[in-house]
């Protein structure tokens, strides 16, 4: 059984630090909308700006390049940054080229350094909530593998919120992947995901 | 207060002029998330009242210097809309008026935002009154409040606001625009409902000790309704399908 939390609503009588939740009086507290299967202690956020975290992948245009190093627009409050190490002969990138990298670390919270970037050539960016990544992923890529199989599309997904998207049928894995979004904390989805792509209907 | 001269009568067999009991609040319906491009934003009708809301962030501040590296800044702005009211009561742009009510309403949120989660960042809350009819600046911190929560800024509580006044010896609850300009007193109050902390209260007129706690209770009972409604609200966008 699912309920939802709201902010301010109680999530367990003991102070347990997590995500998404504050301590207050002795008891823990949900700081944003949240979604808690009974009985258990962990919540899932509905809704909310991306918290980077060593390790996320993460898609980004590139907003300025000065220096060893390149800034990069993750839309996101902070910013991300490329650092270039001083030897360094890989060619830099250019401001407005859009990059795949994964967050190495991340500095006063909103400073987040960039590591291993790669470029992405041509295709389109969309953008999501954040929240709603790890739906757009699936379990172990489900959700993911099988729009890329039934569109025949490239699909790069960032954990802020940013998705690429290059060849075969892009229009039908964007309407799927808003489909998705729109739909995230319902059952079923994925039965009906497949239902819409083998169709090819964009509704 | 307007002139006490030409004051109409507010009680007609100890009734209010709008039919309500002293403690019945105007009918309050609310919308979340109906902004695209906002990443928060609330519709919220209260009695004749008609405000929408709309959160941006947390994004970087601007200009640089008001940023402050250890928690986010908030801007709010509420306006009325031209259109919003009839001439004697409030007028649109950003007068005297405008400023203190954006002034108080930042204020309520930076108690129940988690700040620190964003530093160097900025949230704004805009605030647009479509129609007024007395207790705007509640409606609008109502409406804020559930637009903060639809936009999934980290917050302690879902706030929500509500006059009380007095005409003679009657303390009564959710002023309307006649009897807030022609009652003995009027008094909004921010309420944070998780611990009852009180984030605004202002005054215009007096109460008695007895009248004021009798006013506090009145809105402390209110606020049951109104954070119902405004829960509902958001809970409809997540209802689980099938």
């Amino acid at each position: 059984m699912r309920e939802i939390l709201f902010p301010g609503d109680v999530i367990s009588d003991r102070p347990i630090r997590m995500p998404n939740a504050t301590i207050a009086n002795g008891v823990t507290i949900a700081t944003t909308l949240a979604m808690k299967e009974s009985g258990k202690d962990h919540i899932v956020p509905l809704t909310g700006p991306w918290v980077p975290k060593a390790g996320d992948p993460v898609i980004g245009i590139v907003s300025a390049t000065r220096g060893n190093m390149s800034e990069v627009d993750l839309s996101f409050f902070g910013r991300g940054l490329i650092l270039y190490s001083k030897d360094s002969r890989d060619s830099k990138f250019l401001p407005g080229a859009a990059v795949e990298a994964t967050v190495k670390n991340v500095e006063n919270r909103k400073d987040v350094i960039l590591a291993f970037p790669t470029p992405l050539d041509g295709g389109i960016i969309v953008n999501v909530k954040p929240t709603k990544v790890p739906r757009i992923i699936g379990k172990a890529n489900t959700m993911i593998d099988q729009i890329s199989k039934l569109t025949r599309c490239k699909i790069a997904v960032g954990r802020n919120g940013m998705i690429w998207l290059d060849g075969g049928n892009v229009a039908l894995a964007i309407a799927a992947i808003m489909k998705v979004e729109r739909e995230a904390h319902t059952h079923g989805l994925t039965d009906r995901i497949r239902e819409m792509l083998e169709k090819g209907f964009i509704e | 207060m307007a002139s006490l001269t030409n004051r109409p009568e507010l009680l007609k067999d100890g009734k209010r002029l709008d039919g309500r009991a002293f403690n019945e609040l105007r009918p309050i319906k609310i919308e979340a998330g109906i902004l695209k491009n906002a990443d928060g934003s609330a519709y919220l009708e209260w009695g004749n009242n008609k405000v929408l809301a709309a959160i941006y962030g947390p994004k970087e501040a601007v200009p640089k210097h008001f940023a402050d590296p250890a928690k986010a800044i908030i801007k709010c702005r509420y306006s009325m809309a031209p259109f919003s009211g009839l001439s004697d009561h409030g007028r649109s742009g950003p007068n005297r008026r405008a400023t203190e009510i954006s002034k108080v309403t930042k204020e309520v949120f930076e108690n129940v935002v988690m700040l620190n989660e964003f530093p160097g960042g900025e949230i704004d809350i805009f605030i647009e009154i479509l129609q007024s009819d007395g207790g705007t600046r509640a409606a609008g911190i109502t409406a804020a409040s559930v637009a903060l929560a639809n936009a999934g800024i980290h917050m302690r509580d879902i706030v929500y606001a509500v006059s009380a006044g007095r005409i003679g010896e009657h303390v009564v609850l959710d002023v309307n625009m006649i009897e807030d300009n022609y009652s003995d007193a009027d008094m909004p109050m921010a309420i944070s409902p998780r611990n009852g902390d009180v984030l605004l209260l202002q005054m215009d007129g007096g109460f008695t000790r007895e009248q004021l706690n009798e006013a506090m209770g009145m809105v402390l009972e209110a606020g049951k309704t109104i954070s119902r409604v405004q829960r509902e609200a958001l809970e409809k966008l997540y209802e689980v399908g099938e």
